[in-house]
């Protein structure tokens, strides 16, 4: 927990505590008091997540040891639910295609969401408007957006039509399960990217000029600059995307089961579309509870992973 | 006043007015009513454009005779019904009175979350009285034990509709050349079809492959048809016996064979499977009875010059349906309280009393009530509508199992499989039958 | 003191010195980028002034032959749509401003104060990101239950209220604020409360506006966590409406679509409000 810990921590050298001993009595009482106000900002936020979300979370963690249809009261099952996982098939596709939809999202994501922020920041009138016209992708109903895009993406629909004179054949990407996921890789990103073009814009906005200034009097070029100076300035921003967007996608549901349902087959299954119908439709919530566990756990272990990964950079910030 | 409410107070009037018989006959219903406790309940039902709205009328009337009662009336979407209804009952807050799809009634039943209904307030003398009124496949799936636990409102059964523009067009007759074996399907099928190249400007015949629940409902005939069951006597699943790969080559058969459908060309959507048909892009589709607004929306040229109808399943042999058929009911919480319940019958027994005119809004759904409506002269001016009725009392309903969702994702998945990515049929119905016997043993063991 | 504004070239941004040609190109290679971006509403837009059989067509009609403005009025009166738009908007306007509020004081306590454990206490607030809504809805609802608020705007609000989404957002872009700000406000004797609110909040000014127009989208665009907690047609959000519009197949088709574009107006005509202070912040240059 070290790693974690230094990211609570801001001035290097300094250590994660004081000894009480060892200081004078004022500056004792500055420290904590300052440290108490943190934690009194925090605590309203904690306090209502105990009540609204650990609460039920651990309701949850707890009913993936019963068998619970909802109707009645839950039954005591202990690992039978875990046992039934590791031996049903569909669930370890489910899960491979999660991992594949959840990667090849969080990467396009992060990159295309950058991508696009880079292309508004550089100061060309009109690339406000432009930005403010991408971000309604984000804000188009998600009933409507499976609908148009079931339609788009028909064989014979309009991005077929579009690719038929580039040389493209058919494409069946919604009933092809080679394409299936790809498709709905490709809706996905198209939604939420100009989501994170904003989030990387307001962060790309707040880098402070000195650094540039400086670089352009030591004759660095564009590439240069954007690798040296941005990159490093923009990692808590990159961080905050690459786990957001990869939470997001771990529990995106409507999007893909509205699309294409799950298939052909289980192509497209995610395991927030199994967790749905394992619950709601075959009304075995417990199943259904064990099945979000193993999803909480991975996300779990990505963002420990993630948060050690980037802890570094943040240190730049002292 | 209708004769509900003429009945009921004169009955309890002579109990009452035995001491003042003279005033008995001007005690107005309404002057009784008002001594009656106010009774509140509530009751859910899914949304339908025709059916909702006419249920929702029933009960409005309903509520006007009888001013001590308060429904409190709320309507979810279709899908979303069943899942409002879980989480009611798992919260405790599941409302008095509901309707039920069909398909939920087993599980309802085994969790005993309904009420028995009392078919004397019905209006029936007994239960036997009761289910001869109703048609089989209905009562099979709404009683227990002896006992009824839904009142039917709407149930229909699937015919096959066509398009007789089309069938002019090359030359089929629709009366006499509308397909009657599978074979036949496919070979009109083929004659309908236009091919551009390689692309389908017309598809003979169009499955819906949209959901679990149309799978379901398209595929069962054909397994019945030819001599499959879904399981057998133990209960294990036995779709990937010798019938069931028999039936699913026939459905893979009109692709695949006949060439006439092409499975990845759909533009149906869920509260639409009947779009490819509505759209002319397929000439023949399995479908529920299709109101006029619903192809007037979509196809005014088709709901004017009406050209399209509907026939039965092929394979169907008279006094032997195949078609699927499935209904709805209003069903009774068993956690509502006497009075409540009381009420609640008096309200079903209402809103069923005039079926004629729920045949006016809601047309052609048809009723599962075999008796007071059919014979109606309005309801045979709806065009077809005999075959319509036909199908419906001599369809069959889905598979009853506890398992159905499973079974039916399966099943999908498998379809999808077959027709989509050209999988094997046998190893297929293999997998398939596998998986259900997992949820059937899960199921047992919960 | 420099002001972040998007439209005056910045020393971080990619090409900063482009003459006049080069600055049309790429104007006109950005416009073709949001062009294609908003093909599918642009699609969505076309088809909610078309006649209802036009909807399912493939080879779509992109400049209507007829134009059917009547499908808005009409499509508006089929279900109380402005009940249903009142009851998103009074919901999401109280989740953005539970969030700004309460994001905006956890974010700060996480990134400028090490308190032992704010390491933990910040994997702890994404953990309520990581569990799927599918099986909290039935705890989750229990609890609203407990508190009377089923079928209340409260109800609806209050799972929303804070979401660990924002605090995430707040921390990361407080991190970047020199400690010696506040360090320099303590020692003249500036409360707390005083720091946050006259130099903290003015220089995350583009992320708050983030933060409201994100929570603000986000609760407007929720369909499992209404459904489940309204039971009343008074209640209903417009997600609920839009579905059940959908199921009605004896309207137009393309109504649905008006609907569709309708949902986007409130969201986006927010957007373009707080856009401008997306752009607009204070330097930290000015500050030296």
């Amino acid at each position: 927990m070290t790693e974690l810990a230094s990211i609570g921590q801001y001035e290097s050298g300094k250590g994660t505590g004081a000894e009480p001993s060892a200081r004078p009595f004022w500056r004792l009482g500055y420290h904590s008091r300052v440290s108490l106000w943190g934690f009194a900002f925090v605590l309203p936020t904690l306090i209502f997540f105990a009540v609204f979300k650990y609460g039920p979370m651990l309701w949850a963690i707890e009913l993936s040891f019963t068998s619970y249809d909802m109707v009645s009261s839950p039954q005591f099952v202990g690992l039978d639910n875990y046992r039934t996982l590791l031996s049903d098939p569909i669930f370890r596709e489910t899960l491979l295609n999660t991992f594949y939809y959840i990667a090849g999202s969080t990467v396009l994501l992060t990159v295309s969401g950058l991508g696009l922020a880079l292309a508004i920041n550089t100061g060309i009138p009109g690339a406000r408007h432009c930005m403010m016209v991408m971000f309604l992708t984000n804000l188009m109903p998600i009933i409507a957006v499976c609908l148009v895009w079931r339609l788009l993406l028909h064989p014979y629909g309009v991005v077929n039509q579009i690719l038929q004179p580039l040389g493209f054949g058919r494409i069946d990407w919604l009933t092809n399960s080679a394409t299936a996921m790809p498709a709905i890789i490709m809706v996905t990103v198209w939604r939420f990217a100009p989501y994170f073009m904003v989030v990387f814009l307001a962060a790309l906005l707040a880098l402070p000029d000195d650094y540039y200034e400086a670089a352009e009097l030591d004759g660095a070029g564009p590439i240069r600059r954007f690798c040296h100076i941005t990159l490093p300035l923009l990692m808590p921003t990159i961080f905050f995307v690459v786990v957001v967007s990869a939470l997001l996608c771990a529990r995106i549901f409507l999007m893909p089961y509205l699309i294409t349902g799950g298939g052909p087959g289980n192509a497209t299954r995610v395991l927030s579309m199994l967790i749905y119908e394992t619950g709601f439709s075959y009304l075995k919530m417990g199943q259904a509870a064990a099945i979000s566990v193993v999803l909480f756990a991975i996300m779990l272990v990505f963002t420990t992973l993630q948060m050690r990964l980037f802890s570094r950079s943040e240190r730049i910030y002292a | 006043m209708t004769k509900a409410s003429n009945r009921y107070p004169s009955r309890r009037d002579v109990i009452s007015g035995i001491g003042a018989a003279g005033l008995g006959a001007t005690i107005a219903p309404r002057a009784f009513a008002q001594t009656k406790k106010p009774v509140n309940l509530s009751f859910w039902t899914f949304d339908n454009p025709q059916q909702r709205p006419w249920v929702h009328k029933r009960v409005k009337m309903f509520m006007e005779q009888n001013p001590h009662v308060k429904v409190d009336f709320q309507w979810f979407a279709f899908a979303d019904l069943g899942k409002k209804l879980s989480v009611g009952f798992a919260t405790g807050t599941a409302p008095d009175g509901f309707v039920s799809q069909d398909w939920f009634m087993p599980v309802w039943l085994d969790k005993g979350l309904l009420a028995p209904l009392d078919v004397k307030k019905l209006g029936y003398d007994n239960f036997n009285t009761f289910t001869s009124d109703y048609a089989r496949a209905f009562v099979d799936g709404a009683t227990k034990d002896g006992k009824v636990y839904g009142y039917p409102m709407w149930f229909y059964g699937y015919c096959n509709y066509l398009n007789t523009k089309q069938f002019k067009e090359v030359g089929l007759d629709p009366d006499k050349d509308w397909p009657q074996n599978w074979e036949q399907l496919g070979e009109v099928a083929k004659k309908l079809t236009i091919k551009d190249g390689d692309k389908f400007t017309r598809q003979g015949f169009k499955f819906a492959m949209h959901a679990a629940q149309w799978t379901m409902i398209q595929f069962n005939p054909i397994l019945i048809g030819a001599g499959g069951k879904w399981f057998d006597e133990s209960g294990k699943c036995i779709v990937n016996n010798e019938a069931g790969v028999r039936a699913m080559t026939i459905r893979a058969s009109i692709a695949q064979k006949y060439g006439a459908e092409d499975p990845a060309d759909s533009i149906a959507t869920n509260p639409i499977p009947a779009m490819d048909f509505l759209k002319e892009r397929a000439s023949m589709f399995f479908c529920h009875p299709m109101p006029i607004d619903l192809v007037k929306a979509n196809n005014p040229a088709m709901a004017e010059q009406n050209y399209f109808r509907p026939v039965q399943y092929p394979g169907s042999v008279t006094g032997k349906g195949i078609s699927t058929t499935y209904g709805f009911n209003l069903v009774i919480n068993a956690k509502a309280s006497d009075e409540k319940q009381e009420t609640l019958h008096e309200l079903y027994k209402f809103m069923m009393a005039d079926l004629v005119d729920a045949w006016r809004d809601a047309a052609p759904f048809t009723f599962a009530k075999k008796t007071g409506w059919a014979d109606n002269a309005e309801v045979q001016k709806f065009p077809y509508v005999n075959e319509i009725i036909k199908a419906k009392d001599e369809g069959v309903f889905l598979p009853r199992t506890l398992v159905f969702n499973e079974l039916a994702d399966a099943v999908h998945r498998g379809v999808q499989k077959i027709m989509l990515t050209k999988a094997d049929i046998k190893t297929t119905l293999d997998e398939v039958a596998a998986e259900t016997d997992r949820a059937t043993a899960a199921y047992k063991k919960a | 003191m420099a002001s972040l504004d998007i439209d005056t070239p910045r020393p971080s941004a990619l090409r900063q010195y482009w003459p006049g040609t080069r600055k049309a190109i790429g104007l006109m290679l950005l416009a073709a980028l949001a062009f294609g971006f908003i093909i599918p509403i642009l699609w969505m837009t076309v088809m909610s002034f078309q006649a209802g059989e036009k909807m399912f067509q493939l080879r779509t009609e992109w400049i209507p032959s007829v134009w059917h403005f009547e499908n808005y009025p009409n499509a508006w009166s089929r279900a109380p749509f402005g009940q249903y738009f009142l009851n998103s908007g009074i919901v999401s306007l109280a989740v953005m401003v539970g969030n700004v509020v309460f994001c905006t004081l956890a974010g700060y306590g996480l990134a400028k104060f090490r308190f032992p454990g704010s390491g933990f206490v910040l994997l702890l607030i994404l953990s309520t990101l990581m569990l799927p809504l599918e099986v909290t809805l039935v705890p989750t609802f229990l609890v609203i239950h407990k508190f009377g608020w089923i079928n209340t705007y409260q109800g609806i609000v209050s799972p929303l209220l804070i979401d660990a989404f924002g605090v995430f957002l707040m921390r990361q872009s407080m991190i970047t604020i020199p400690k010696d700000y506040l360090e320099a406000a303590r020692i003249d004797g500036a409360g707390e409360i005083r720091i946050l609110l006259q130099i903290i909040v003015p220089q995350c000014w583009p992320a708050l506006s983030v933060l409201a127009i994100f929570s603000f989208r986000d609760s407007w665009d929720q369909y499992l966590w209404p459904l489940t907690v309204v039971s009343s047609d008074a209640l209903r959000t417009f997600p609920l409406g839009l579905v059940q519009f959908g199921e009605d197949y004896g309207n137009p088709p393309t109504e649905q679509m008006v609907i569709a574009v309708l949902a986007t107006v409130p969201v986006f005509l927010l957007f373009a409000v707080l856009q401008r202070s997306i752009n607009r912040g204070f330097g930290l240059s000015g500050l030296k």
